[in-house]
């Protein structure tokens, strides 16, 4: 391994972040240059991850410390197989956005600032998932929670405020509880490295607190209840692709988090010993019902994906606490499978109400007639949600189903049905009156709405097939990284 | 301790003693009064009796001024105390100045020197 | 005794000798008076420096004013927290002073200009005298001239807050140095002594004769350093004092005189009283329950307040909470965190109140409702309020969460996690109220004054980007001050 390798991740880290200046710079001359350098960089900080696949598949951990701010506190970068994954695929889903964003964006306003602050936020969640220790990953949550907020305050609406200001709090409070988490893991460590064997091993009442700060901190980026609360708000408020990048890639930092919370901080063992874990799979139980059940009620069709999330973000969360093997895999191909569906969802969306500028989904019938792309996308994805074979939601589904039956807890194979059922609920009337619906809007006169811009459809359509494959082929990458990752994380080797 | 002695403590320490009276009335003037000039009156209050429980610290009963002579051999007082205290007076005399000059400009900007009164006047605060 | 060890001297002489000059140069060279009123402070900060340098690799030494040994002289002992102390008190100070040229031509009537760099450079010199003296009769002087002059910059606006402001703080300072002069008093009785090398000889054994006179002593400083230093609930002065002062003397009275008395409290605490005296008493349970009301309650005041300054105010009540807090918990890390804060918190401060002042000057706008979109108009210093700002809330990589996670390292190193989630709990209140001003001023159309602002000089731009960087930059490299402070509070503790 040379030395550009081990320096590959700060450069992922730094090239967006030193990148978002330049942008800066560019945008007050030439708008068309900025958004070809915000296509730019992200299509390079896609290769500059990718480039790193071979070392990593070959066994590799690179590793590089980067400044120590105070003794054993560092600002330090550790690329391992899960790091890499999800690496990967933000990055993928990232480049796809910043192109869907040309054309959605163009006649918004702001995007002097939606560009830098897009390209700023995938440095940072670049940061949190390259990270070699906890402090490194909470300095770069820390910035991609506060930074975020400019997206979700976007529209500068009274509403997108007050969202805003929820979702502010919230970072905060999460934020704070992270910080306790690991200065308490300090103290009782001594350290706060993610390479190295466990930091806390004894369970104590100063290590169940760090649990539940680390819980609370990164289970509220996760939408875990009762923390979810600002998601539903947040969420829909922001311009679709924003939406898409929030829901589909930033609420995975915090389940991300936990899952090296989980493995290196404390260890597993010690964790099911001490009867916490349940208090993360009663949560995760509550969420997805929750999310799933609430997403029904909704009307506006951002909304109901918003809440999809909180409940799809449940099942990441429950196959963290089953702690299987399979559990593991489902959980970490839920998480690229989540993130293709729901972002393809979101794309879809902004691609609707970009056209229509319609929100409510009582208004979309017949939709599908006129954006017919657009929709198939949408069916695809809403399918996959719904777990129905043979796309990526369904793998995803019966490996986390096949988890629980390994560790010999069917009645959460039980609560997956239940939340299935719950998504066919909530997406089959969608699809259903858009195909089949009658049309709003002919007593006005006719307007012929057409299909978005070739630049949005072909990130939508990218990720839409993206569903399809990852469930159809039996060997596909992220799997494959899923079931290397979980077997890294629960045996510490590949 | 039978209230002779008791008596007898208090007129050996009778300095101490009505120091800390005399800081104590001072101290309450200070906090409790409306009108500002009697603030600063119990402020020169309390900080007279600070000087004069400080010097009392150096008097020795039957010592004569620290003037020594050479060859002479007598009881003299310590004059640590008293050198402090000149600082202590000239501060205070500094700071009452200053507040009286405030308490004239407020009466200029005000009439009054009653803090109620600039309270009300003001509209809220305590002052 | 070399040339640094004559420096410590001059640090404190010279701005004094140029105070008293000022009023010469105002009445017959006017241009004179702001190179050296600057050049005097900049002084003292270069010895303040090369003491440092000489303490951190030489260690501490005393110095004998006039050549006269103690008991007899007066004593200057410079050791870590000394030079920390100076260092902070006239970096700081330094940077608003820059900032003050302009900004007070603005603010001022004519001609007081000089009269203000007499006060100013008093109110410096006392605070250098303060951290580097080891005299209790000589801190006392110190005190009172501090005292004076810090009035003196707040009434030297004449208007009725600024007054009456003033005079309320006059009024109670006064009181504050009464119960010192009285608790110097019960000391000296004791000991016979004034040096505080000699009194913490002398105090174990008076400690076993007469324990009620250091009792009340110990009392007596605790009301008096706690009135002074604005420790809740003996707070009252500090809001309206803080808020109506002119802008540079607000940043000087919230960013460092209330931190000197506070630093002064804990030299006399850890430095003249026996150790064994924090077992006899309470004293330190006493400080941390204070400290956490303040911090609490300071916090909760300051999310109520409209106007920007009054909010700024209740903030250093809240955060003076944060230095006692640290003094309090017996730890080092607390410690270091203590008094890292006093310098973390001393450059936040003034630069927030800086940056106040700025809108203030360029707007005349106070309201924080009325900020609206201000980010837009004045980016300078609304980006300086927002470094500020976050690291009030102890964001990462901003000073603020160095001194934070000492501080809440130390809580639970001592076996008191309560105490760090206070902490915990106070940022989340900072959060509340400081992160909404932020939004408001970067999202939102700019209207009225607001929207079209009168330039902002270059001098007061200069210092508001000053402190910003030393923000991020003391966030990104503590080391070049943590040093100093871990060793501080190591030869406090003993270890």
């Amino acid at each position: 391994m040379g030395m550009a390798t081990s320096f590959l991740p700060v450069w992922i880290v730094m090239f967006p972040m030193v990148m978002t200046l330049v942008i800066y710079y560019v945008e007050q001359h030439n708008e068309r240059m900025r958004n070809a350098l915000a296509v730019a960089t992200s299509v390079v900080t896609f290769l500059s991850v990718l480039s790193l696949y071979p070392y990593i598949m070959a066994g590799n951990i690179v590793e590089y410390s980067m400044f120590q701010l105070l003794p054993n506190l560092e600002i330090s970068f550790r690329v391992d197989i899960l790091s890499f994954s999800l690496a990967l695929l933000s990055s993928f889903v990232w480049m796809l956005v910043s192109i869907y964003s040309i054309d959605y964006m163009c006649k918004e306003h702001g995007c002097n600032r939606y560009y830098p602050v897009l390209i700023i936020t995938l440095a940072s969640c670049m940061g949190i998932f390259l990270a070699g220790d906890l402090f490194t990953l909470f300095v770069f949550f820390e910035l991609m929670s506060l930074i975020s907020y400019v997206l979700v305050v976007h529209e500068e609406s009274l509403e997108a405020l007050r969202a805003g200001y929820k979702y502010l709090i919230m970072t905060i409070i999460g934020g704070l509880a992270l910080f306790f988490g690991i200065i308490i893991t300090f103290e009782l460590g001594g350290s706060v490295s993610l390479g190295g064997p466990a930091l806390i091993t004894v369970p104590s009442s100063l290590a169940f607190f760090a649990f539940i700060s680390f819980l609370i901190g990164f289970g509220m980026k996760a939408g875990m209840f009762p923390l979810h609360v600002w998601l539903p708000d947040a969420h829909p408020v922001a311009p679709s692709p924003a939406s898409a990048l929030l829901s589909g890639i930033m609420l995975k930092t915090g389940a991300y988090g936990l899952l090296r919370v989980i493995f290196h901080i404390f260890t597993p063992g010690m964790l099911q010993d001490a009867g916490w874990m349940i208090i993360l799979a009663v949560v995760a139980i509550i969420t997805i019902l929750l999310g799933s059940a609430v997403a029904i009620t909704q009307d506006d069709l951002k909304r109901r994906l918003a809440y999809s999330s909180v409940g799809q973000m449940g099942y990441i969360l429950l196959g963290m606490s089953i702690l299987t093997e399979r559990a593991i895999i489902g959980n970490i191909f839920h998480i690229f499978s989540h993130a293709f569906m729901k972002s393809t969802l979101f794309l879809a969306a902004g691609a609707i109400i970009l056209k229509t500028g319609k929100r409510s989904i009582r208004e979309l019938g017949g939709i599908g007639r006129q954006m017919p792309f657009t929709m198939f996308a949408f069916t695809l994805a809403a399918l996959s949600m719904i777990g129905i074979p043979p796309l990526s939601g369904f793998l995803s589904k019966w490996t986390l189903s096949l988890g629980a039956m390994d560790a010999g807890l069917p009645y959460f194979v039980l609560v997956l049905l239940v939340s299935s059922l719950l998504n066919g609920l909530y997406y089959l009337p969608i699809i259903i009156a858009a195909f089949f619906g009658a049309e709003e809007g002919h007593e006005h006169g006719l307007v012929k709405i057409s299909e978005a811009p070739y630049k949005m459809l072909i990130p939508i359509a990218i990720l839409a097939v993206s569903c399809l494959l990852f469930g159809l082929l039996p060997t596909n990458l992220p799997f494959d990284l899923s079931r290397v990752a979980a077997d890294y994380l629960l045996r510490g080797g590949f | 301790m039978n209230i002779t002695e008791i008596l007898l403590r208090l007129h050996q320490n009778s300095y101490y003693f009505f120091a800390i009276i005399l800081f104590v009335i001072g101290f309450h003037t200070m906090l409790t009064h409306n009108n500002l000039i009697k603030k600063v009156i119990g402020m020169n209050i309390m900080d007279t009796a600070i000087f004069l429980f400080f010097v009392s610290i150096g008097y020795i009963r039957g010592g004569r001024a620290p003037i020594l002579v050479p060859g002479a051999d007598y009881l003299y007082v310590n004059p640590l105390p008293s050198a402090l205290i000149l600082t202590g007076i000239v501060v205070a005399v500094s700071i009452t100045a200053y507040a009286l000059s405030l308490i004239v400009k407020l009466y200029e900007h005000y009439g009054t020197v009653d803090a109620e009164e600039i309270m009300r006047l003001r509209g809220g605060e305590t002052l | 005794m070399n040339a640094t060890h004559h420096l410590s001297a001059l640090a404190i002489v010279l701005p004094l000798v140029c105070a008293f000059l000022m009023p010469l140069f105002d009445r017959w060279r006017r241009g004179w008076c702001t190179p050296a009123a600057l050049g005097a402070l900049g002084f003292s900060f270069a010895a303040s420096a090369a003491m440092a340098w000489q303490v951190m690799t030489a260690g501490p030494f005393y110095y004998r004013m006039g050549n006269w040994p103690p008991p007899w002289g007066i004593e200057l002992y410079v050791d870590y927290l000394a030079v920390f102390t100076a260092l902070t008190m006239t970096g700081v100070s330094l940077v608003i002073l820059v900032y003050a040229t302009k900004d007070l031509l603005h603010e001022l009537k004519p001609g007081l200009l000089g009269w203000y760099y007499t006060l100013y450079l008093l109110l410096i010199a006392s605070m250098v005298g303060m951290a580097l003296t080891n005299d209790i009769f000589n801190l006392f002087v110190f005190v009172e001239i501090c005292a004076i002059a810090a009035c003196g910059i707040i009434s030297i606006k004449a208007t009725k807050e600024c007054l009456e402001a003033a005079f309320k703080y006059l009024v109670l300072s006064a009181l504050g140095s009464g119960c010192l002069l009285l608790a110097i008093a019960l000391l000296y009785m004791v000991t016979g002594h004034l040096n505080f090398t000699f009194i913490s000889q002398a105090l174990p054994e008076a400690m076993r004769l007469y324990p009620n006179n250091i009792l009340a002593a110990l009392a007596l400083l605790l009301v008096g350093m706690g009135v002074k230093a604005a420790l809740f609930p003996l707070h009252v002065w500090l809001p309206d004092a803080h808020s109506s002062a002119p802008s540079p003397s607000s940043a000087v009275l919230s960013g460092l005189v209330i931190k000197i008395y506070a630093v002064a409290l804990l030299k006399l605490l850890y430095q003249v009283f026996p150790p064994g005296i924090f077992e006899a008493t309470p004293v330190l349970t006493i400080l941390l329950w204070m400290s956490t009301m303040a911090i609490i309650a300071g916090s909760m005041f300051a999310i109520v307040q409209e106007d920007i300054k009054k909010m700024l105010a209740y903030s250093s009540v809240a955060q003076i909470g944060y230095v006692f807090m640290g003094f309090a918990i017996v730890d080092p890390s607390a410690l270091t965190g203590g008094i890292l804060h006093v310098f973390n918190h001393a450059m936040m401060k003034a630069m927030l109140f800086l940056a106040a002042g700025a809108f203030i000057y360029c707007t005349g706008v106070r309201r924080l409702s009325d900020l609206k979109g201000i980010g837009h108009t004045m980016p300078i210093p609304a980006a300086a309020f927002t470094i500020g700002a976050l690291a009030m809330v102890g964001i990462p990589l901003t000073n603020g969460f160095i001194s934070k996670w000492y501080l809440v390292l130390g809580a639970l190193h001592g076996g008191q996690p309560v105490f760090a989630s206070v902490i915990l709990l106070s940022s989340l209140l900072n959060g509340v109220y400081y992160l909404p001003i932020i939004v408001n001023a970067f999202f939102g159309e700019p209207q009225g004054r607001v929207a079209e602002p009168r330039p902002l000089p270059r001098q007061m731009q200069v210092p508001l980007v000053v402190l910003g960087v030393g923000c991020l930059l003391f966030g990104l490299f503590p080391s070049l001050i943590l040093g100093l402070a871990s060793r501080a509070s190591q030869a406090l503790l003993g270890l």
